[in-house]
């Protein structure tokens, strides 16, 4: 896997502090840690090159030139601007329909498909991502954080307002709908 | 396979997911749209300083501050905290007001307040602002009656017709007090009542009498009778 840079951390607020007081080069700073992770973190709720291109551009617009308002949440950097991708992931399926919204958290296996039978190494990324995305919106927000974008759970926890054993209970319940999101995509 | 088993092959294999990187055009794009923005939000920011923000904001609040406290004074009574407030905007007032005919409008209506001042504090027991209240009202009259004495002596015809209006306001208050006599049986509050009768009347006889020979010091130095009541009175306005 190719990382995705150095990983969101608390050691922001330096540079943050030079934003506040005018510093492109802390702009840039941030930018380049963030665009691409942000970028990352979209396209894989949206699956469109454009659409994700766009909104991580909104996201890091958003976050750098709200910093005002960072100061007041109470969290560090890395967790305030993935919330601000994740409204903005929100919005715009608000706006123009999310394609499928269905949990399968519940939903029972399928009798023809033996679990042990998925070949999860021989799956590709296109099916995995696509079987993410028929997950339920926190569903699909752990799995991406947690292992597209390789953050403890600790951080997942802060990002999405949860205990960090609320996190990882999401966590395994997210991994079960999805190996049976991908039982069915190989039934079907 | 145990579901765990499964479950950690599966969380593997996610991780080993090739992470889409946004092209080059991307990125640069994006860069300048957020440099263009965050320039505008610090020229924006620039405008309205922070501390320029705070004086503005304390300006507002004591403002805000003034205007409440002069509006509830407007109607406070001597047991009021807000009440010097009202003493001091009377004063104002007073130093605002001029010519003789004004003055004596201005120390008649202070009069006429300081009469609904006594009668509230008898309302409520408090002799003793009861008491400052007629007393401020007699040396409200007193000034009145110095404005016109000293108005004679410029125009006898005016000076006489003021000296008819403070008769008339005289004979309103006289008849108010009476009526309070008439209420009150604390012997304190009727001897209060009753002098503040007898001055009133004391003032009506130095509104008749000639300006150069009443000997009063408290007429206007200058013989123009424009003496500002909020100074010669000694209780412009009652203090508790």
């Amino acid at each position: 896997m190719r990382p995705l840079g150095k990983a969101a951390s608390d050691d922001d607020r330096p540079l943050i502090e030079r934003v506040r007081k005018g510093d492109q080069d802390a702009v840039r700073a941030l930018y380049e840690r963030y665009f691409d992770r942000i970028y990352n973190y979209v396209y894989a709720r949206l699956g469109r090159a454009q659409d994700a291109e766009d909104l991580a551009i909104d996201t890091m617009t958003r976050g750098l030139t709200r910093l005002d308002l960072f100061q007041d949440q109470g969290v560090a950097f890395s967790s305030w601007i993935y919330r601000i991708a994740h409204n903005a992931t929100i919005d715009h399926y608000r706006r123009h329909g999310k394609v499928v919204l269905v949990s399968l958290e519940h939903a029972p296996a399928l009798e023809s498909a033996d679990p042990s039978e998925l070949a999860v190494e021989q799956l590709s990324n296109a099916d995995l991502h696509a079987a993410i995305r028929d997950l339920t919106d926190e569903q699909q927000q752990v799995l991406i954080l947690r292992f597209f974008q390789d953050l403890t759970a600790a951080q997942v926890a802060s990002i999405m307002g949860k205990s960090v054993g609320a996190v990882q209970a999401l966590q395994h319940r997210a991994l079960g709908s999805l190996e049976r999101a991908l039982q069915g995509r190989a039934v079907n | 396979m145990p579901e765990v088993e499964r479950l950690e092959r599966l969380a593997e294999r996610l991780r080993a997911v090739e992470p889409y990187v946004p092209p080059p055009g991307a990125k640069i794009r994006g860069w300048n749209l957020v440099l263009a923005a965050v320039e505008q939000s610090n020229t924006a920011r620039l405008r309205v300083h922070p501390i320029r923000r705070l004086v503005l904001a304390t300006l507002a609040a004591a403002v805000l501050l003034v205007a409440g406290a002069v509006a509830a004074s407007a109607d406070s009574l001597p047991d009021s905290v807000f009440y010097p407030i009202k003493g001091v905007l009377e004063n104002t007032r007073g130093a605002l007001t001029f010519g003789a005919s004004d003055r004596l409008a201005y120390h008649l209506d202070l009069a006429r307040t300081r009469l609904t001042e006594a009668q509230a504090m008898f309302a409520r027991h408090r002799v003793d602002l009861a008491d400052q209240a007629l007393s401020a009202l007699d040396d409200q009259l007193n000034d009145a009656a110095l404005v016109i004495q000293a108005e004679k002596q410029n125009d006898p015809t005016v000076g006489a017709a003021m000296e008819n209006r403070l008769r008339q306001a005289i004979a309103t208050h006289d008849a108010q007090l009476a009526g309070l006599q008439g209420q009150v049986t604390n012997p304190t509050a009727l001897n209060a009542i009753m002098q503040a009768r007898d001055r009133a009347a004391q003032a009506l006889q130095t509104a008749g009498k000639n300006g150069k020979s009443n000997g009063n010091p408290g007429a206007s130095p200058n013989g123009t009778g424009q003496g500002n009541g909020a100074e010669n009175s000694p209780r412009p306005t009652p203090k508790h």
